[in-house]
């Protein structure tokens, strides 16, 4: 590889750089002092005042609120995967070339719908009087409240990162090297067992960035555990819209904001890592 | 405003409706080639439904202005979109009494002058309503306002089991109680409950007995929600009372007919208040105050009260009489009839109501900390 | 594939119908949202209240609607076109070059969809504010590229990763010069990603509202009057935005599945 600076590394690998910089670290920069700032009189002023980390991060509620959110997302990741696998291999293995362009551009179709229109319109499956308790009441089984829990926020979460996930998940399974699998099966090896250890690995990048992806969706996301979830219990971003009710208090606010920045970006480099892990591939 | 009747001429209103929309589009060089001058744009931050032609479109058509309206959905995304926003970016600003304090202390809003507005037309206990005023300056005029008590669902519970707070902890409604998520009136409802006169000026000790009294009520709650959140959970009969809200949620629920209302419990309500204010640096200061001087004219008043995006008390005594002439249902279903003996000032003179307001004697961190600790309990 | 003792009837046709019950769990909301923008009654209840288009009407005579779908538009198609070209040049970095800084750099460009949006809104707002841009589209278009370039450079990336780095110095031994071997290696055989990537980025700034709330001001985007919708006034109208922008959307990708098709190289699915 070459280490000279050149013309044509720069004129790639400058725009963003420059971009980023120019509108990004600004904010980020005013991001991090932010939270330094003091609330006067409900106006925020510039100062250095590290109380408001000392008292964000000496609540339970926050700590809570933090685990919590990193194992709901952690959740979420593994729970879309594994949903979303059979359906990506599906699409990449089994389905013609038209059928898979056809299955592609029907993924593709959710994204473009609005996310929040989407979770509102899953209050009418889900609620206890909804679609899916009538069709329960059809045959008799009681209501199960779906709602305002768990299994709310999750379904939110699959809305939010399940077309994203699967379209991940076949970016790197169709490009999985099909003699690869059919040496496999030359040798004997069972439908399953080919699955996981020629396919799986072979698809490692894709998978990865996949319920990576996932997770920095469903980490950040309010929508689903306010809407599906009923706020009950509070995420981390729940946690910041409510600390901002605290008559202006975006100070603290940004220190939330900041841990979960901190630790996304760890987890993102860590599973980058992983992903990529032979140089070259 | 919307013909909500289905059947019937369906089609008829479609073809009506592509019709004028057509008609419209296709007129449009020969209005402008009429029109003398643009219309000014008058800037407004408000909640949702302010700027809708419902209120505004008398005014618009009468002064030659267009409303530009900026909806928030909260008041501290408010504060936090004028803190960063350049000055003057809003002319108009409606905002609740609570946020007037932190709207001024940070000097967002301009000073104005009562002789302009229709302040003797008032009942005298909106006169010199307290919040708005500093040192015996006017910074925000008192537009409307609306009561909170105890929202439920007609089907589950009777008017007089809702009439009290306690009815929050009854065995039927466990799981089925919901917060409307902001702390400043749940905390004021149950303050109530326990007695305290002024629920939002109360010291250590009622401070630390409302919070335990609270935590009590955790395992009734089935979820927190927003604005639409609440409409949702409310209507499809998931939530069967809720907390914190009052008949401006309720009476737009009923009015599309849902079967739920909202009642003023024994222990007392509390009342929310909205108002307008000029935004500081505001370029159009003079069609902004002529905006206020409308709306808190009788015939403005009037549009207010019966806003379709939520219905409100209005404190203009003429205004009052206006809207028993216009809609007398309307100003029954609100309480607004001059000779009723319950009617909404007689039940602020009573004493039954008590005005929202930041906490006094603690910090609104420390009611905001306790609600973050209560929600994640 | 010739593989009999691999394929098994049943297996396949399980496979297919997990598919399909997948395609059904990522559609219901949208149908749902589809035969609800046409009850009459205001708040979506089972039964249903009535056939009426009375919701159609309304939004359809709101300028404030269509001034939203235009600035969603413009922002959109803008963003997607910088987006993916700062993504494929930043992916290129990564993938070719090693260099002092370079954790930083990727940091740097990676660091952006980790920030918690209600947050970045008002940070964005602020930093705008200060140097003049802000309240208009550009400014949703500076704060969508912010946001979008990272996602359009992960998926770019993980493109490269399957090429094999020989294939460009194999080019470039025959004579290319790095540009024309980006142009006939490097560029054709990303081209899925590509699209790819202009389409994700564009999706994400189609549906985008918290930091456009901040930064847009008063001229907003289409999902920024659908949040004030949901938070607002609860009705339909909700619905008939979400279809609107879902037929919307739907004709942007046939076009481009038929520009692609027109091509002749099989699109995203081409090997």
């Amino acid at each position: 590889m070459r280490k000279t600076v050149s013309v044509y590394g720069l004129t790639l690998s400058m725009p963003m750089l420059l971009w980023q910089l120019i509108f990004f670290l600004a904010p980020l920069i005013f991001l991090i002092a932010l939270s330094f700032w003091t609330v006067r009189n409900f106006r925020m002023e510039p100062d250095f005042n590290p109380g408001n980390w000392s008292r964000m991060l000496g609540r339970s509620v926050f700590w809570e609120a933090y685990f919590r959110t990193l194992l709901l997302s952690a959740s979420a990741a593994i729970v879309t995967s594994a949903l979303a696998f059979p359906a990506s291999y599906a699409i990449a293995f089994k389905l013609s070339d038209t059928a898979r362009r056809w299955a592609i551009f029907l993924m593709v179709i959710p994204f473009f719908t609005s996310y929040l229109v989407r979770v509102y319109s899953w209050q009418i499956f889900l609620s206890d009087n909804g679609i899916i308790n009538a069709a329960l009441g059809y045959v008799g089984l009681g209501p199960w409240p779906m709602l305002n829990s768990t299994f709310g926020t999750m379904i939110g979460y699959l809305t939010l990162s399940l077309p994203l996930v699967v379209l991940l998940q076949l970016f790197s399974l169709i490009f999985v090297d099909r003699t690869l699998v059919e040496a496999a099966h030359n040798l004997r090896c069972g439908r399953l067992r080919t699955v996981f250890e020629v396919v799986v690995p072979a698809a490692r990048v894709g998978l990865t960035i996949a319920a990576l992806f996932c997770f920095i969706l469903t980490f950040g996301d309010f929508v689903s555990p306010l809407y599906l979830g009923g706020g009950d219990p509070p995420t981390l971003s729940i946690l910041i819209t409510d600390t901002t009710k605290s008559g202006q208090q975006w100070p603290r606010a940004a220190v939330v904001a900041l841990v979960m920045i901190a630790t996304l970006l760890v987890i993102a480099f860590a599973a980058v890592r992983f992903a990529y892990k032979e140089r070259g591939r | 405003m919307s013909d909500l009747s289905s059947s019937s001429g369906t089609r008829r209103h479609f073809l009506k409706g592509a019709t004028t929309l057509a008609g419209g589009v296709l007129a449009t060089p020969f209005l402008s080639r009429r029109a003398f001058a643009q219309p000014v744009e008058l800037t407004m931050l408000a909640w949702y439904g302010h700027a809708e032609p419902d209120v505004v479109a008398a005014f618009e058509a009468e002064h030659n202005v267009k409303f530009k309206p900026k909806y928030y959905t909260g008041g501290d995304n408010m504060l936090g979109l004028i803190a960063q926003s350049p000055p003057g970016t809003f002319d108009v600003i409606l905002s609740d009494a609570e946020y007037v304090q932190q709207l001024n202390a940070a000097g967002y809003i301009e000073e104005l002058d009562p002789e302009d507005y229709h302040f003797n037309e008032y009942f005298p206990e909106f006169q010199q309503f307290p919040g708005h005023w500093q040192d015996g300056k006017l910074f925000s005029v008192l537009t409307r306002f609306g009561f909170l008590g105890v929202a439920y669902n007609t089907d589950a519970l009777t008017e007089a089991e809702a009439s009290s707070y306690n009815v929050y902890w009854s065995e039927k409604l466990t799981g089925k109680v919901g917060h409307f998520d902001w702390h400043l009136p749940n905390l004021g409802q149950i303050s109530l409950l326990q007695g305290n006169p002024s629920p939002y000026d109360i010291d250590e000790d009622a401070w630390d007995a409302l919070q335990e009294k609270m935590m009590t009520l955790r395992p009734q709650i089935g979820g927190f929600f927003d604005y639409g959140g609440t409409f949702s959970s409310l209507q499809n009969g998931q939530m069967l009372a809720m907390a914190g809200i009052g008949d401006w949620i309720t009476g737009t629920l009923e009015k599309n007919g849902a079967k739920v209302r909202s009642v003023i419990p024994e222990e007392g309500g509390l009342q929310w208040t909205e108002s307008f204010s000029i935004g500081k640096g505001s370029a159009k200061a003079d069609l902004a105050k002529q905006w206020i001087q409308y709306i808190t004219s009788a015939q403005g008043q009037v549009k207010s009260a019966t806003m379709a995006a939520y219905p409100a008390l209005i404190p203009n005594r003429a205004g009052w009489e206006l809207l028993a002439t216009e809609d007398p249902a309307e100003a029954k279903r609100q309480g607004m009839v001059l000779d009723d003996p319950n009617n909404a000032v007689e039940m602020i003179r009573k004493g039954r109501i008590q005005y929202r307001q930041l906490p006094v004697q603690q910090s609104l961190e420390d009611w905001n900390d306790f609600w973050s600790d209560y929600k994640g309990a | 594939m010739s593989d009999d003792i691999n394929r098994s009837a049943p297996v396949e046709w399980s496979l297919r119908a997990y598919l399909l019950l997948t395609f059904a769990f990522v559609f219901a909301p949208i149908a749902a949202s589809f035969v609800f923008s046409f009850n009459v009654d205001r708040f979506p209840s089972l039964p249903l209240g009535g056939f009426s288009l009375t919701w159609y009407q309304q939004v359809a005579a709101d300028p404030l609607v269509w001034e939203g779908l235009r600035n969603t538009l413009v922002a959109g198609i803008t963003v997607s076109v910088l987006a993916t070209a700062l993504g494929f040049g930043a992916a290129y970095t990564d993938f070719r070059y090693n260099f002092f800084g370079k954790s930083l750099y990727l940091a740097l460009a990676l660091l952006p969809p980790t920030i918690p949006v209600v947050i970045l809104g008002l940070a964005m707002l602020a930093f705008l504010a200060n140097i003049g841009l802000s309240g208009a589209i550009h400014s949703v278009i500076i704060a969508h590229v912010v946001m979008c370039a990272p996602f359009a450079m992960a998926i770019i990336r993980l493109r490269l990763s399957q090429m094999d780095p020989s294939l460009e110095a194999a080019a470039w031994n025959l004579g290319a010069s790095q540009w024309v071997a980006m142009r006939h290696v490097i560029i054709p055989f990303c081209r899925p990603a590509i699209f790819a990537a202009l389409f994700i980025t564009m999706a994400v700034s189609f549906d985008e509202f918290a930091v456009s709330w901040f930064v847009s001001g008063l001229n907003e985007t289409l999902p920024v009057k659908v949040l004030g919708f949901l938070q607002g006034q609860v009705s339909p109208k909700i619905n008939v935005i979400g279809t609107f922008v879902f037929l919307t959307s739907m004709t942007l990708v046939i076009l481009a599945q038929i520009l692609l098709m027109k091509r002749g190289t099989g699109g995203k699915a081409g090997q």
